[in-house]
């Protein structure tokens, strides 16, 4: 394994600038997640890093050799596909052995690195089965074994959990994580799913527009979001205005013992759970509520018209139009910009 | 007893049949009736330009008198089974258009790969030059490669320029080799369209994960691409073989080789007629395309591709 650094890195077709100007570093051992909507760049800087795409400026390095240039049969970079993109011409075992074939590994020793594999990820009965009568979550376990099979520089994992149900995305995520922490393999996760990036992912990076806007452990990057982008995109939050002097912030209806780096205007993210239900000086108008099983989200309006989403507890049962008390816990609040 | 039930099963399951597709009152019923709409004028015209033909060409081939098709006769069938002749235009024809078929494949994997592997800068420049020979027609085509390789032909004159040779000793348009450019150009298009919608449904990123794994373009190519073209590779071997058969007019003004269609065009001329001979020749090649056919598709996925 090894660490994989992105210097200055730049992808454009054309006028369309797909990534534009990434450093980032996947460290040795690390599972880096890499969240971002639609169109962010995500897979770009993932084909990339593989040897698909050639960057417009800036270079990659494998522990510090610079591979930009290197085609991607020679990068030694594991690929596990959304799709899964299995041969469905060959068995379990032979997918699993193709990597090793074509390093030279000899017939007998690249068998006995595939059934380990194999074993290692619970599918060792389907090795003379084709791909194509597995279910989803066998055929992801296929191709993950046979990304690992020639033990990469670099586990590129683009999507590999959608399209399974939740449970078996739930069970997947744990094994897979388990697994790669274990094998102590360099990774870069991309996915949308920013749950299954946090439970997963020693580091995540959040890209937008191409530009890398945050990269940080989950916790940090949930509790201290870098800006307004970081704080929508991960998780949700309302953002409120306000007004910073001597340690404190004047949101208008209220004020929070909240430190901003400096006096002034500023604006303050607060995650769901900053809201507290049931007491507190703040008025709040029900105006939406969607039940989500063991929550329920509430969307309430402020006397100052200000909208902010709280959860409450699955049994509470809140309707539109209910007047409820509030208060802002000022630990779970992070203030995101001054001017 | 149990024939006249099962047989009177039959008819009533037939009589039944063609009474709800007639008046159908059930989606299922009315969906029939809908392929029996589409499908009706193929059948006539099938009846009325295939089967009615065939069935006089197996008159034509058992008759004594072939121009009122009186009588009986097994003359033609004897003479084609005892002729060496007619088994050497039949290895004649297999021979060489299996080999037009070989290298029309093969060309048509390499332009459909291009094609649908790479973004080419006049792509559709390149799908109309590889599918116009499609729209020429036989005698056209052998007219291009007289122009090209005939006594007076731009390669002949060039060569016959440059070694001193005689151009007459050059001219290879009436040669074997001028009329195999002409069946390999005329058969590529069928080759490269069906390889093509192949190609469309090759897993992109199964190629990607080979090349990721350490294959080699190559490597991918032989280990991943070219198992899941296979039913496509079968598929235009099929159509190409079938029609490379069928050419006449190339065949017919280069009349450098003695395949099946200038055999049967031979039998049915002023000086040689025998058209009992030519009928027993047109059966024996009808049959031999069916039973081709359907052992061709064994090869072939059912999703794959359409021949």
């Amino acid at each position: 394994m090894s660490d994989v650094t992105l210097e200055s890195l730049t992808k454009a077709y054309g006028d369309e600038v797909a990534v534009d100007g990434i450093d980032l570093t996947i460290r040795d051992g690390e599972i880096l997640g890499v969240v971002g909507p639609s169109g962010c760049g995500k897979t770009t800087t993932l084909r990339t890093i593989a040897g698909f795409e050639t960057p417009t400026q800036g270079r990659v390095l494998f522990d510090g050799v610079d591979v930009t240039h290197v085609p991607p049969e020679e990068r030694n970079v594991g690929l596990v596909f959304q799709s899964y993109a299995l041969f469905d011409t060959m068995t379990v075992r032979e997918n699993v052995a193709f990597g090793p074939k074509m390093h030279g590994v000899p017939k007998a020793e690249r068998r006995k690195r595939a059934d380990e594999l194999l074993a290692m990820l619970d599918i060792a009965e389907l090795a003379d089965r084709r791909p194509t009568t597995l279910s989803g979550g066998q055929q992801q376990r296929v191709g993950l074994a046979r990304a690992l099979a020639i033990e990469p520089h670099v586990l590129l994992l683009d999507e590999p959990m959608t399209g399974l149900d939740a449970e078996l995305k739930t069970r997947l995520r744990d094994e897979i994580g388990g697994l790669l922490a274990d094998l102590e393999v360099t990774a870069l996760y991309v996915t949308h799913d920013q749950e299954e990036a946090m439970a997963m992912c020693d580091r995540i990076a959040v890209l937008a527009d191409g530009t890398l806007e945050q990269v940080g452990p989950p916790a940090e990057i949930y509790r201290r979001p870098a800006n307004p982008f970081v704080a929508n995109f991960v998780g949700s939050s309302t953002l409120l205005e306000g007004v910073a002097e001597n340690g404190r912030v004047d949101l208008g209806f209220t004020e929070l013992p909240v430190a901003a780096e400096t006096n002034g205007s500023v604006r303050i993210a607060a995650r769901p759970a900053a809201f507290e239900l049931g007491s507190g000086p703040l008025e709040a108008d029900v105006a939406d509520v969607t039940y989500l099983g063991d929550r329920t989200r509430l969307t309430a309006t402020l006397p100052d018209d200000t909208t902010v989403t709280l959860h409450a507890d699955g049994i509470d049962g809140y309707r539109v139009g209910d007047s409820v008390p509030l208060s802002i816990d000022e630990q779970r609040v992070h203030v995101l910009e001054t001017d | 007893m149990s024939v006249r039930k099962s047989a009177t099963a039959s008819v009533r399951r037939i009589a039944t049949l063609a009474s709800t597709t007639a008046r159908p009152t059930t989606e299922r019923e009315r969906e029939r009736r809908r392929i029996a709409v589409l499908c009706l004028p193929f059948f006539a015209l099938a009846i009325v330009a295939g089967f009615v033909p065939l069935a006089m060409l197996v008159r034509i081939s058992f008759a004594e008198d072939t121009i009122w098709m009186v009588g009986w006769s097994f003359g033609a069938w004897e003479t084609l089974a005892t002729t060496p002749a007619y088994r050497r235009v039949a290895w004649n024809t297999l021979w060489f258009v299996g080999l037009a078929t070989a290298v029309s494949v093969a060309l048509g994997v390499a332009v459909a790969h291009a094609l649908e592997k790479y973004d080419l800068p006049a792509e559709r420049v390149v799908v109309a030059a590889v599918s116009f020979p499609i729209a020429l027609p036989g005698i056209v085509v052998a007219y291009l490669i007289t122009v090209l390789l005939g006594n007076q032909g731009v390669v002949t004159n060039a060569i016959a320029t440059v070694t001193g040779a005689s151009a007459l000793d050059l001219a290879s348009a009436t040669a074997i080799t001028g009329l195999f450019l002409g069946y390999v150009y005329s058969l590529l298009p069928r080759a490269t369209m069906v390889l093509r919608g192949t190609y469309a449904a090759v897993n992109t990123q199964a190629e990607e994960a080979a090349r990721a794994l350490g294959a080699s373009r190559w490597e991918t190519f032989y280990h991943v691409t070219l198992p899941e073209i296979r039913p496509g590779i079968a598929a235009a071997a099929i159509l190409t073989f079938r029609s490379g058969l069928a050419i006449f007019g190339t065949v017919l003004i280069l009349q450098s080789h003695q395949v099946v269609t200038l055999q049967i065009h031979n039998e049915i001329s002023v000086g040689s007629y025998a058209p009992d001979v030519a009928a027993a020749i047109g059966l024996v090649y009808v049959v031999f395309i069916v039973a081709f056919t359907f052992v061709g598709l064994r090869f072939v996925d059912d999703d794959a591709v359409e021949v």
